[in-house]
C-alpha cells in the first residue's frame, strides 16, 4: 500500500530530510535567536544597531528569496573564497555548499530574527525581583541563568516558540525549489511523471498536519511543565 | 522617452541592469501585486462570512469551516499551490468549461490558491476578533432590541475590524513574502524575474539583492499603511 | 394590546444556574410613575431577577406582562426560550436598561451610542434621533462631550452617557442594573442626581441598587431579597425605617 507506484520508500526517505532538516533549523534558530535577543538587549550601541538590522531585514524579505540568495550566492562567495585561498597560500580547499546544509543554515537563519524577537519579549517579561533574589543568595551569574532566568522566560517564550515551529515547518517545503529531496519534491516529481497529483500531495499534506498536530500536543505538555505555580495559563 | 534616455545613460556600462531586465522587473512588480492584492481582496470577502460561521453555536457550521482552516493553516502554501496546479486538469469536465482557457495558464491556479490561504488564515484572525467582542456591549444591544442578525452588523464586526487591524496587517505581508512560490510554477512575478535575471547572467547577488531590497521597500509600504489605518481607527481606543 | 396602568408585571418568575436554584418565585408589579429599588446582598438574586425582565436571562417559570400583554415561551431541548423573538424584541425596545458597567459601545462615539438603536431598532430619521440626542446630552451634562468615545471619558461620564442612551429609546420602563457601583465614590452623586430627575418627572423605574439614600428618599416601593426570595417589601418609609424581618434589620444596620 505504501509503494505508490515505486515512489512509497522515496517519499519516507523525503519525510525523513523534511523533520530533519526542520528540527536541524530549529536549533539553530534558538541558538541564533538567544543571542540576538541579548544583541538587542546589550548596552553595546553596534550589538544592538547590528540585531536590529538583521530581524528588520530578514522579516521584511520572502524566505524563498533569501534561500536563493544563500544557496546560490553563497556557493559563489564560498568559491571566490577557496580560490582565493589557494592563490594566496596554495591550499586546495574546495568545499561545495550542499543543498540541506543550505537549507539549515538559511532557514535557521530566517526564524533566528524572528526567535530573536520572541526571546527578547520574553526575557524583559521576566520579574527582575527573582532574578536579585537569585544573586542575593549567592548564585553566580550562570547559575540565575540555568536555574530562575531560562525556565521563568520559558514560561513566556513557550507560546511564540511553537508559533514559530510551526511556520518553521511550513518553510521546510521551499527547500524543494533549490533541489533539496524532501517529500514535497519528491511528491511534485512523481505528480508530473505519473499525472496522478492527488496520490502524492495529499499524503504529504497529511503527513505535514500530522507532524504539525504532534507538535502541538507537545508544546501544550510544555506550557504546562513550565506553567507550574502560576495558576492556569 | 527622456526618462529612456535618462535611464539607459544611468545604466551604460552595467550589464546586468539594463532597462531589459528592469522591465523584466516591473513586469514582476505588476504580476505580484496582482496576485496579492487579488488574493487578499477575495480572501477577505470569503473570510467575513466564515468567520461568522466559525463562531457559530452550532458545530455543523462551525466544525466544517474548522477543519477547512486547519488543513489550510497546518500544510505549506507550496503543497497547495501544487495540488491546484497540477490537480486543476483532473476536475471532470473542466477542460470543456467556460473557465479552461484562465485555468491553464498558472496565474489563476496560483490566485485561488493564495485567495483559499490568506481566507483561512483572515478567517481565524477575524473569529478571534469576534470571540474578543466585550459581552456587555452585545448584551446592551440586545437590551435594546437589536435582533442577532443587527448586533452582528452594528456592534461586533465593526469593533472586531478594528481590533483584528494589526494582525491583519502581518498576514497582507506575509502574503507579499508568500507570493513569491508563485515563481515555482512558472510566473514571472518579482521573484520569477530576479530567478530569469539570475539564469541569464550567472549573478545571484545582483540578481536577488535587488528583488530582496524592492520586497523590503513593499513591506515598509504596508507596515506603515497599517500604522496609519489603526491611528485612525484605533483612536477611540486609547484614553484621551 | 389593551392599555392597563400596570407598563410591566412579573409573576412567580423561577431560575436556576445548575443545581442552584438562585429565583425561587418573585412577582412585581411596576405601575406607572412607581419608582421600584431591589435591595439585598449580593448572591440575593436581585440581577438576576432584573435581567430576567427582559429577558437576558431565561426564567424557568413564570410570566413576563408588558401592559397585561403576556411573553410567550416554549419548551425546546436548551430549557425555557420565548416562542416569538420578535415579540421579545418589541418588549425590549420598551424597556431600557442601565448596566453596571455600562457597556457603551466603544467604537462608536457618546452621540453614536445614543442614536444607534433608535435609528435602527425604532426607524427613527437620523435628524430626529440627532436633535433628540442633543437635547439628552444637555440633560444630563454632557454636551461638550458628545464627539467622545467611552474611552475617553470618566466612569461617571460613561455612565451619564448610558442613561441618555436609554432614555433615547422613549422607554417605558428603565431597569438599572447597579449603575453607581463600578463608579469612583466621587461620581456616584452626579449619576443619582440625574436619576432622582429622572423619578421626580414620573418615569417609571426598576433599579438594583446599593444606594439606600436613593432607596429610601426616591422609591415608592422597596423590595428587599434573601436567597431568591421576597422577604420584605412596602414603601420606603415602613420598612427601611421599620424592618419586621431580623435579615432585613441586620442587613440595614451600621456595618462599623
Amino acid at each position: 500500500m505504501l509503494d505508490l507506484q515505486g515512489y512509497g520508500p522515496r517519499l519516507i526517505e523525503g519525510a525523513g530530510v523534511t523533520l530533519s532538516l526542520a528540527l536541524l533549523s530549529l536549533l539553530l534558530a534558538i541558538v541564533l535567536g538567544l543571542l540576538t535577543a541579548s544583541a538587542k538587549m546589550s548596552r553595546n550601541w553596534l550589538l544592538h544597531k547590528f540585531a536590529t538590522l538583521y530581524t528588520t531585514v530578514i522579516r521584511g524579505v520572502p524566505d524563498l528569496v533569501l534561500m536563493m540568495l544563500l544557496f546560490f550566492g553563497g556557493q559563489m562567495a564560498l568559491n571566490v573564497a577557496t580560490d582565493a585561498l589557494y592563490d594566496r597560500f596554495g591550499v586546495d580547499w574546495y568545499i561545495n555548499l550542499n543543498a540541506f546544509a543550505a537549507g539549515v543554515i538559511t532557514i535557521g537563519f530566517i526564524f533566528g530574527a524572528y526567535m530573536g524577537e520572541t526571546f527578547r519579549g520574553a526575557f524583559l517579561a521576566v520579574d527582575e525581583g527573582q532574578i536579585e533574589a537569585g544573586r542575593a543568595y549567592g548564585m553566580s551569574d550562570w547559575l540565575v541563568f540555568r536555574r530562575i532566568r531560562f525556565p521563568l522566560m520559558m514560561r513566556h517564550a513557550l507560546p511564540g516558540l511553537s508559533n514559530n515551529w510551526m511556520v518553521l515547518l511550513k518553510t521546510t517545503a521551499l527547500v524543494s525549489v533549490i533541489g533539496l529531496s524532501d517529500m514535497v519534491r519528491v511528491a511534485a516529481e512523481a505528480s508530473r511523471a505519473t499525472h496522478e497529483p492527488f496520490v502524492f500531495l495529499i499524503p504529504v499534506a497529511l503527513i505535514y498536519l500530522a507532524i504539525a498536530s504532534v507538535s502541538e500536543l507537545i508544546f501544550a505538555r510544555l506550557q504546562k511543565r513550565y506553567n507550574v505555580g502560576f495558576g492556569g495559563h | 522617452m527622456e526618462l529612456t534616455t535618462w535611464l539607459t545613460d544611468l545604466l551604460d556600462g552595467n550589464l546586468i541592469f539594463t532597462p531589459q531586465t528592469l522591465g523584466y522587473y516591473w513586469d514582476g512588480l505588476v504580476t505580484t501585486s496582482q496576485l496579492v492584492f487579488l488574493s487578499l481582496l477575495a480572501g477577505l470577502v470569503l473570510a467575513i462570512p466564515l468567520a461568522i460561521g466559525r463562531s457559530s453555536r452550532h458545530r455543523w457550521i462551525s466544525l466544517p469551516i474548522y477543519v477547512y482552516t486547519y488543513v489550510f493553516r497546518g500544510t505549506p502554501l507550496l503543497i497547495q499551490l501544487y495540488i491546484i496546479y497540477y490537480g486543476v486538469v483532473f476536475v471532470d469536465g473542466i477542460q470543456e468549461s467556460i473557465f479552461w482557457p484562465l485555468l491553464r495558464e498558472a496565474f489563476y491556479p496560483a490566485l485561488i490558491a493564495f485567495t483559499l490561504n490568506t481566507a483561512a488564515y483572515t478567517t481565524e484572525i477575524f473569529r478571534g476578533a469576534i470571540k474578543a467582542t466585550s459581552r456587555g456591549e452585545i448584551e446592551a444591544a440586545r437590551a435594546y432590541g437589536m435582533s442577532n442578525a443587527l448586533t452582528m452588523r452594528r456592534i461586533v464586526l465593526p469593533s472586531a475590524f478594528r481590533r483584528a487591524l494589526p494582525a491583519y496587517g502581518n498576514e497582507v505581508i506575509f502574503m507579499l513574502h508568500a507570493s513569491a512560490i508563485a515563481s515555482v510554477v512558472t510566473l514571472m512575478d518579482l521573484t520569477g524575474a530576479a530567478r530569469f535575471v539570475y539564469a541569464r547572467f550567472y549573478a545571484p547577488f545582483e540578481a536577488f539583492l535587488f528583488v530582496a531590497a524592492i520586497y523590503l521597500c513593499l513591506t515598509f509600504a504596508i507596515l506603515y499603511f497599517f500604522r496609519f489605518l489603526e491611528k485612525r481607527l484605533l483612536a477611540h481606543l486609547k484614553p484621551a | 394590546m389593551a392599555a392597563t396602568p400596570m407598563p410591566l408585571e412579573a409573576r412567580n418568575i423561577k431560575k436556576r444556574f445548575g443545581d442552584t436554584e438562585v429565583l425561587k418565585g418573585l412577582s412585581l408589579q411596576a405601575h406607572k410613575g412607581d419608582v421600584i429599588t431591589l435591595i439585598g446582598a449580593s448572591g440575593s438574586g436581585k440581577s438576576t431577577f432584573l435581567r430576567c425582565m427582559n429577558l437576558l436571562e431565561q426564567p424557568d417559570e413564570g410570566d413576563l406582562l408588558m401592559h397585561g400583554d403576556e411573553i410567550r415561551f416554549k419548551q425546546t431541548q436548551r430549557g425555557r426560550e420565548p416562542a416569538d423573538w420578535k415579540q421579545v424584541v418589541r418588549m425590549r425596545a420598551k424597556l431600557s436598561m442601565v448596566f453596571q458597567s455600562f457597556n457603551l459601545w466603544a467604537h462608536m462615539t457618546l452621540l453614536e451610542n445614543i442614536i444607534e438603536a433608535p435609528i435602527h431598532v425604532l426607524g427613527k430619521p437620523k435628524k430626529e434621533a440627532l436633535e433628540q440626542a442633543h437635547a439628552l446630552l444637555e440633560r444630563v451634562g454632557l454636551t461638550a462631550r458628545a464627539n467622545a468615545y467611552p474611552a475617553q471619558m470618566s466612569g461617571g461620564q460613561q455612565q451619564r452617557g448610558a442613561i441618555a442612551r436609554a432614555l433615547a429609546m422613549d422607554p417605558e420602563v428603565m431597569l438599572f442594573d447597579e449603575p453607581t457601583s463600578a463608579l469612583d465614590p466621587e461620581l456616584v452623586g452626579d449619576v443619582l442626581k440625574v436619576m432622582r430627575d429622572l423619578a421626580d418627572e414620573g418615569r417609571t423605574m426598576v433599579v438594583v441598587t446599593h444606594e439606600m439614600g436613593f432607596a429610601r428618599d426616591v422609591s415608592s416601593q422597596v423590595i428587599y431579597l434573601h436567597q431568591g426570595l421576597i422577604e420584605e417589601a412596602g414603601p420606603p418609609r415602613e420598612i427601611l425605617a421599620n424592618p419586621s424581618s431580623p435579615r432585613l434589620q441586620q442587613f440595614l444596620a451600621p456595618k462599623y
